[in-house]
């Protein structure tokens, strides 16, 4: 699977300087990232140190990302590569397989303050039970673009319904989320 | 706020014209708050997604379900496109739960994620499939047995042109009653674009379809009631 629509904008807007969409591109992405590197090394503060390294190699070398694969897939593979590159390096100290990440460093931006956030499996759950008791249209045009994956005109084909119908569906099941997570005291602040 | 805030929620999506990503991004870099949702936009994407994985796709198309088991049907459906073809939930009841808890069973009858949607998928008959869409095709023309005037929903009327179809003045519903139970031994209802099938086993071995666009939460008292019936 190819980069989807939405993520060739941010990787456009990335590979053209723009140092706000690849921002915008950590907040969306470093979660996701951190789950799967958590799962990968076991350990929060690993992953973390991780996470930060493979969004500066991803902005170093977003230039050769030619969008064969989604955009969170090469990601993935950047930070599992550098995992296992840290993995190597601790059997054999001071000599790491690969490391681009001594150069340029002054280069990246300055957003890097992972502060990663982490939600309990229970809360988790919460949310999941949440997201049932949405009503259904939001629901279902909310899950057709989590889950899968669909554009606006997509859905909105499948529902029959106009684009700016779904966007605000959509939106609207965030918001009710989020507004769930506050009253449940998930990560406020 | 709002509308910036949906704004931002489109463009977590990459749903935005060049120029309002633009105006979104810069909003976005001068307001912490607005950062903070976006972050907390990607944490719901990673927990739903995540959660998901395991399970079956939480939309399932029937044409794609049909091509899978019968190819020459698939193309039939494909040719009578205008009909159908997006079947979205699908459920069934559990008795035990329909008697104790109907509250929670009609929640989960409206879980896109829910374990019996994939199971009720995979394990779909094959007749019950070619059912639905004989329904949905020849709704009007399908010639059925007259059913009792006490299955009637609340509120609605018989349409004095066709007897098997009842309105309340703003949902329509088409009864079909078979002597056929397709193997159906509980209540199963499906939404196919902005209609609900609902298929309804009786006691006596017939089997009750209510084809229109009222959602469980208007036809459930009407299914409740019929199917209880002795």
């Amino acid at each position: 699977m190819g980069i989807s629509k939405g993520d060739e904008v941010f990787v456009n807007e990335i590979k053209a300087g723009n140092v706000m969409a690849f921002e915008a591109m950590v907040l969306k992405y470093q979660p996701k990232l951190m789950s799967s590197l958590i799962g990968y090394t076991k350990s929060r503060d690993q992953a973390e140190e991780l996470c930060q390294k493979t969004f500066i190699r991803v902005w170093q070398k977003i230039d050769s990302f030619r969008g064969d694969s989604a955009l969170f897939t090469w990601i993935y593979r950047i930070g599992i590569n550098l995992a296992k590159n840290d993995f190597a390096s601790s059997f054999s100290k001071g000599s790491k397989i690969t490391d681009y990440l001594d150069q340029n460093e002054h280069d990246v931006p300055q957003y890097l303050s992972p502060e990663t956030e982490l939600i309990a499996l229970e809360s988790e759950k919460k949310i999941m039970e949440f997201i049932q008791t949405l009503d259904t249209e939001t629901k279902t045009a909310f899950t057709l673009r989590e889950i899968d994956g669909r554009t606006y005109d997509e859905i909105a084909k499948i529902l029959k319904c106009p684009i700016g119908t779904v966007r605000s569906r959509i939106f609207r099941a965030r918001q009710l989320i989020l507004e769930f997570m506050n009253q449940e005291n998930i990560l406020n602040g | 706020m709002d509308k910036d805030l949906e704004k931002l929620s489109a463009l977590y999506d990459g749903e935005l014209s060049s120029k309002e990503i633009q105006e979104s991004l810069a909003k976005m870099n001068a307001d912490e708050g607005l950062k903070n949702t976006f972050k907390k936009f990607g944490l719901i994407s990673d927990i739903v997604q995540r959660h998901s994985e395991q399970k079956a796709p939480k939309v399932s198309f029937l044409k794609d379900y049909l091509s899978k088991i019968n190819p020459v049907m698939s193309n039939l459906v494909t040719a009578a496109a205008t009909v159908l073809i997006t079947l979205i939930i699908l459920y069934q009841f559990d008795e035990d739960r329909f008697q104790v808890d109907r509250g929670s069973s009609l929640q989960l009858s409206s879980a896109l994620s829910s374990d019996q949607a994939k199971n009720q998928l995979l394990n779909a008959d094959q007749n019950i499939m070619e059912h639905m869409i004989h329904i949905m095709q020849s709704n009007q023309s399908h010639n059925s047995q007259q059913v009792s005037k006490n299955w009637i929903p609340v509120g609605f009327s018989a349409n004095p042109n066709n007897p098997n179809q009842y309105s309340n003045g703003r949902n329509n519903l088409f009864f079909h009653l078979e002597n056929k139970q397709l193997g159906i031994k509980k209540v199963k209802y499906f939404k196919a674009n902005n209609n609900w099938i609902y298929l309804i086993p009786l006691q006596d071995g017939r089997l009750l379809t209510a084809y229109g666009d009222v959602p469980p939460s208007v036809a459930d008292p009407m299914i409740q009631s019929i199917y209880e019936r002795k």
